[in-house]
């Protein structure tokens, strides 16, 4: 056998890339599989048999919105929160460091339950806030420790030298900050905010706990009736895979564009 | 030193424990053991008292029948949402958890005679100046426990939200913040949330009569033929001995 033999050479080497892109792997990655595979089977179940899958699915949209609504708010909510918590944390005033980091460590040693149960029922005897906006507020206050030790981290990965020379440059502590600092670290930070978003919407049917009507609640309320636990808990564990695989997805394609245009 | 200590004291402690439970399981040994769940949420009928024992009207209920029937029980604390799943799963043999008897519900599982008849009334704070039935609530929303008939009783009231909470206490507590206009549950729970409760007294009150007319049962899995005929010759007898109305005044006044 002499190397002429040879139809196709081991390793290609020419024009073409010899590590296969992302988009080169295949049709089926693994997230293709679960995705479509979830919706697959859920028109499935809703087609062949209608009572109960169906039914459970004609049941719960409300919920969907419900479970939108609270992900959403908290989110938007906590980013702020941990905007305020992460700056705090490196901040050179020690009452202000102080303050971020009782707050970081408080809410990170409590499960989000007991938060959850504590600032509806246990506050709800001084302050009356609609059920709503203390889910969001107490879905927020948990994620904004864990979104501002993200942007602690997204910050201090920025090297000293980048605040040292926009200071030479003669800008204050503030601009610098603004301008030179976050920029750089937003692309840093996005793939862990991405990750806490997931975390959230999954999080999220903890508040069915307080009597608010998301996705689990409807389910659970479906349940109760007609004693379909299995093919309800079924579609409820189908819809949140499908929700979260999107979503997963979303954030992998925005993180992709932001760090093309590196 | 003092780990190897008190290592040595626990086990002790635990062989203790362990010599103590065998003679109760002899005991036992004489009829059957039922393992019978029930969501101790629920009072007077059935709640945990402050030595952590499950107590209530249907838990002494329960007791006497065993007691009648010759069988010994084993009770469960479970949530009431999933009560019905974990039977079907046979993580436990009955219930007994102020199950009122419906045609859905029968469908599914199988039922012991009715043991008591109550009602679902309405409770409101009283604030609520005019309101005579759940239909006066239309705009608002109204609470009870998931998955039982009170929350039923909402559903079918046009115009009111129903607010389904895990435990009836929950939903009181949710109508003391401001949060809901009214609680729908069984005549003796509301009697003992808005008449007993200090907390409460002052500022709820029950609205009329029970507007439904219901019966408890215990639950067995369906086709439990022979479970269904001990826990009824246990009723019998107790009803005939009047142990239900020395176990009425007991709980229910």
């Amino acid at each position: 056998m002499t190397a002429n033999d040879r139809t196709r050479p081991a390793i290609e080497v020419g024009d073409g890339a010899a590590i296969p892109s992302k988009s080169d792997i295949g049709l089926f990655t693994a997230w293709r599989f679960a995705f479509f595979g979830a919706l697959g089977l859920i028109v499935y179940l809703a087609l062949a048999k209608p009572d109960p899958y169906l039914e459970i699915l004609k049941f719960i949209p409300d919920g969907l919105l419900v479970t939108f609504k609270v992900t959403v708010g908290a989110i938007l909510l906590a980013l702020v929160i941990g905007l305020v918590a992460g700056l705090g944390r490196i901040s050179s005033n020690r009452f202000i460091n102080g303050v971020a980091s009782l707050y970081v460590e408080i809410i990170r040693g409590i499960p989000l339950l007991v938060q959850l149960f504590y600032i509806y029922y246990a506050l709800g005897r001084f302050v009356h806030v609609p059920d709503m906006a203390s889910a969001i507020i107490a879905m927020a206050f948990c994620y904004g420790a864990y979104m501002g030790e993200v942007f602690r981290a997204g910050i201090q990965s920025i090297p000293k030298g980048q605040m040292e020379a926009a200071r030479s440059l003669g800008m204050t502590k503030g601009q610098a900050m603004l301008h030179v600092i976050i920029p750089q670290s937003i692309k840093v930070v996005l793939p862990p905010i991405g990750n806490e978003f997931i975390a959230l919407l999954k999080d999220s049917s903890l508040v069915s706990i307080l009597a608010v009507a998301d996705v689990l609640r409807r389910g659970r309320e479906f349940a109760s009736e007609s004693f379909t636990y299995f093919e309800t808990y079924t579609v409820i564990a189908l819809v949140y895979l499908i929700i979260t695989l999107f979503f997963s997805k979303l954030i992998g394609i925005m993180e992709e564009r932001i760090s093309a245009g590196r | 030193m003092k780990f190897v200590q008190r290592a040595v004291s626990l086990l002790a402690l635990v062989g203790l424990c362990l010599t103590a439970a065998a003679p109760q399981a002899a005991l036992a040994a004489g009829g059957r053991t039922i393992t019978v769940a029930t969501d101790a949420t629920w009072p007077p009928m059935e709640m945990v008292d402050a030595n952590k024992k499950i107590v209530g009207f249907d838990i002494d209920f329960m007791n006497a029948i065993a007691k009648e029937a010759g069988f010994t029980v084993k009770y469960k604390n479970t949530a009431w949402d999933g009560i019905f799943a974990g039977l079907s799963a046979g993580r436990y043999d009955a219930i007994i958890s102020s199950v009122t008897i419906t045609p859905e519900r029968q469908k599914q599982y199988d039922f012991s005679d009715p043991y008591i008849n109550i009602g679902q009334i309405l409770v409101v704070p009283k604030t609520e100046g005019r309101v005579t039935r759940i239909a006066d609530l239309v705009g608002k929303a109204v609470g009870a426990q998931i998955g039982t008939t009170g929350a039923f009783a909402i559903k079918k009231v046009n115009g009111v939200e129903l607010k389904n909470y895990d435990e009836i206490g929950l939903a009181f507590e949710d109508m003391a913040a401001g949060r809901i206009a009214g609680v729908v549950c069984d005549e003796p729970t509301a009697a003992h949330y808005a008449l007993q409760r200090a907390e409460y007294k002052a500022k709820f009150k029950i609205v009329g009569k029970p507007f439904t007319s219901e019966s408890y049962g215990i639950v067995v899995k369906k086709g439990d033929k022979a479970l269904v005929a001990l826990l009824n010759k246990g009723i019998r007898a107790v009803k005939a001995k009047k142990i239900e109305d020395k176990l009425r005044k007991k709980w229910l006044r």
